[in-house]
């Protein structure tokens, strides 16, 4: 028999192989869904913990604590995917809201100019970021995104000398604590939105695509034509949009806006990206995961409040959660390269 | 895959054993009141929603929380973000005690304005520790009057060094916006500038040490000829503290607070006094007057919770006193 031929027939599968792929699929839906699992497991348990975690208002409650990191996670997702990082949302976050409240509540100007404002000053930002990635070439977004982070948060800091501003204008109070129909928290439909456009950006567009080319080996992606400076400059310039929405929101939702605000939010933006299932190796995470893992960290403290936990226990369970998925990522990746290795 | 799963295993697992825990050590704390106390007030539940449990001026307003719980045979649920810069954290603890619907809330906001939409959202006993904020339906406001601390603190150090006309003075501020440590610099300023003592140097230092010990060292570097400095919280004071000694300088350092640490640091020789708030009759006094107002009775506006001067000749018992209760 020639090598072409023993090769052929070893594919074809046996009758013992064709029981065991029944399983091999089950833990292929395992694989996809686990941090699903990993959510509803998580419920469950605080349902049986606590007595007030499976209700309707605590879950409003959860959709309202969410909206904030989730929109701060989603734009983080767009630099990991690329293998980079936006360490600068949180201190971003906090200065568009400071424009924010100057441009509303210090200068009297419409509300819907100050909202404008805010995503101008995250999205510039962003470009920011992007172009000292891109023109300037720093080394890595860790350093790029550092310095801005700091920038944006002396500039935050300064404009007001450090006071905070209060007494926002009906509408944007409406955006961080109002209702759609009475019933659910706008902030949450507002960011089911924002994920439904970036699933479709991300998976049906030329520039999604490439995102992920980018992500999973930038020379190549680069070497086949794509303009790769062009697609990081979108994608920080995105991650900063999204953290100035997400200014708006928390504005909204105390009615005040204040320098110190969004202090080490990038961490809970990033522990989400890659609970959701993403690699810090680029390439890999889904929108879809994502909300999954902001879910999973917004539930976690939400529960834990209910059960009167200590903020220093939650910060210990959250690190340990991200060590966890973290340590499964680098699990999965092993396990690919040795089925590639063959 | 079997791993992934074996790991959320772990993680939910590692979740209910903790939660369990830390549900244990907080029914002890409020169950010990049905058996000893007087009074029997059945099913009382009150949120405390403090500005951190990391620290020894909130661990002491704790303290005297737990233990008004207890002599008043009711159940108290004490929650507080990781430090005082976590803002957010702070609002939604207090989102989700109200979820729980407890009987009334005391809240020591963080960032007065943040927590208006919310509790003018409740209907139960709302009464603020420790910082004030302008919610319309808030019941009271038990705390320090910052202003008259900083009065009180300027006039001592006028009397015991006998500052007279020209004598220069220097002020440590919190972080701008602090409502608290701002209006203690603006007693002492007032009570400084009506006295004809010049006040040299006023900076902020965000109400942190090390901070206090730059700025310190800024402010010597311009001006050597200080006689005192009247600083706003003791963790600063302490830092300027720092500051002062390697510089040879015979200059008194006023802190407030009264905590722990700057009570032996005045036994020490270090600093010359602080101006003690109470923090936990703040504690103590917000359940009582809470548990009043649930029974429908009227309580005053605005409670002073009073301050002590702590100098050389009563540090000891300072720190006796704190000791005792944070055990």
């Amino acid at each position: 028999m020639s090598k072409v031929q023993e090769r052929i027939i070893d594919s074809v599968p046996t009758e013992e192989q064709k029981d065991t792929s029944f399983f091999k699929s089950v833990k292929k839906v395992l694989g996809k869904f686990g941090t699903l699992i990993a959510l509803l497991l998580l419920c469950l348990i605080f349902t049986i913990t606590s007595e007030e975690f499976l209700t309707f208002d605590n879950f409003m409650n959860i959709a309202r604590q969410v909206s904030i990191n989730a929109l701060l996670a989603l734009g983080m997702l767009l630099p990991i995917l690329t293998a980079g990082i936006d360490l600068s949302v949180g201190a971003v976050l906090a200065f568009s809201s400071m424009i924010m409240g100057i441009v509303t509540v210090s200068m009297g100007m419409n509300p819907v100019i100050g909202i404008l404002a805010a995503l101008a000053v995250g999205a510039g930002f962003g470009l920011l970021n992007g172009v000292l990635l891109t023109k300037f070439h720093l080394p890595h977004p860790f350093i790029s995104t550092m310095g801005t982070q700091f920038i944006a948060r002396g500039l935050a800091l300064m404009v007001t000398a450090a006071a905070p501003i209060a007494g926002f204008p009906l509408l944007i109070q409406y955006m961080g604590n109002g209702f759609v129909a009475n019933i659910v928290p706008f902030s949450f439909v507002l960011v089911i939105v924002v994920y439904i456009i970036m699933h479709i950006f991300l998976t049906k567009t030329k520039t999604g695509r490439y995102i992920y080319a980018i992500g999973g080996n930038k020379e190549a992606a680069r070497l086949s034509g794509i303009n790769v400076n062009r697609v990081l400059l979108i994608v920080y310039t995105i991650s900063g949009l999204l953290a100035g929405l997400a200014g708006v929101i928390q504005v909204g939702r105390v009615n005040a806006a204040f320098p110190t605000a969004g202090m080490m939010y990038e961490t809970d933006a990033i522990a989400a990206v890659i609970i959701g299932g993403a690699s810090f190796f680029g390439g890999v995470g889904t929108v879809v995961g994502t909300a999954i893992g902001a879910a999973i960290i917004a539930v976690l403290r939400n529960g834990l409040n209910l059960l009167n936990v200590s903020s220093d226990i939650q910060m210990a369970v959250i690190g340990a959660v991200i060590i966890l998925a973290v340590y499964v990522d680098v699990l999965r990746l092993r396990k690919k390269r040795k089925a590639g290795s063959n | 895959m079997k791993k992934k799963l074996s790991y959320v295993i772990i993680t939910a697992l590692l979740m209910l054993v903790l939660s369990a825990c830390s549900q244990g050590s907080n029914s002890e704390s409020s169950s010990g009141n049905d058996s000893s106390s007087g009074s029997n007030d059945e099913d009382i539940t009150i949120a405390v929603v403090l500005k951190t449990l990391s620290t020894p001026y909130w661990k002491v307003m704790e303290a005297g929380v737990l233990q008004a719980a207890e002599d008043l045979g009711v159940k108290v649920n004490i929650v507080g973000p990781p430090s005082e810069a976590e803002i957010m954290q702070q609002v939604n603890q207090i989102e989700d005690q109200l979820s729980k619907n407890p009987d009334a809330i005391l809240v020591a906001p963080i960032q007065p304005s943040t927590v208006v939409p919310l509790l003018e959202a409740t209907d139960i006993p709302v009464i603020t520790l420790d910082t004030d904020a302008d919610i319309e339906n808030r019941l009271s406001y038990i705390g320090t009057d910052n202003y008259t601390a900083g009065v009180e603190g300027a006039k001592f150090l006028i009397e015991e060094l006998g500052l007279k006309q020209g004598d220069k003075v220097a002020l440590i501020d919190g972080a701008p916006g602090n409502p608290a440590t701002n209006d203690r610099i603006k007693g002492a300023k007032d009570t400084f500038t009506e006295a004809g003592i010049e006040i040299a140097a006023e900076q902020p230092a965000d109400s942190d040490s090390t901070k206090a010990m730059n700025v310190m060292e800024n402010i010597l570097q311009v001006e050597k000829d200080l006689k005192a400095v009247f600083v706003a919280s003791d963790d600063m004071a302490l830092g300027a503290l720092r500051a002062i000694e390697p510089s040879g300088l015979d200059i008194k350092v006023v802190g407030v607070n009264g905590d722990q640490v700057a009570a032996e640091s005045i036994l020490n020789g270090g600093m010359f006094a602080s101006v003690a708030q109470k923090p936990y009759d703040m504690g103590y006094l917000g359940v009582q007057k809470a548990v009043a107002a649930i029974k429908g009775e009227e309580i005053e506006e605005r409670i002073d919770s009073g301050i002590d001067i702590i100098k050389k000749d009563n540090a000891q018992e300072q720190i006796d006193f704190l000791s005792d209760i944070v055990d």
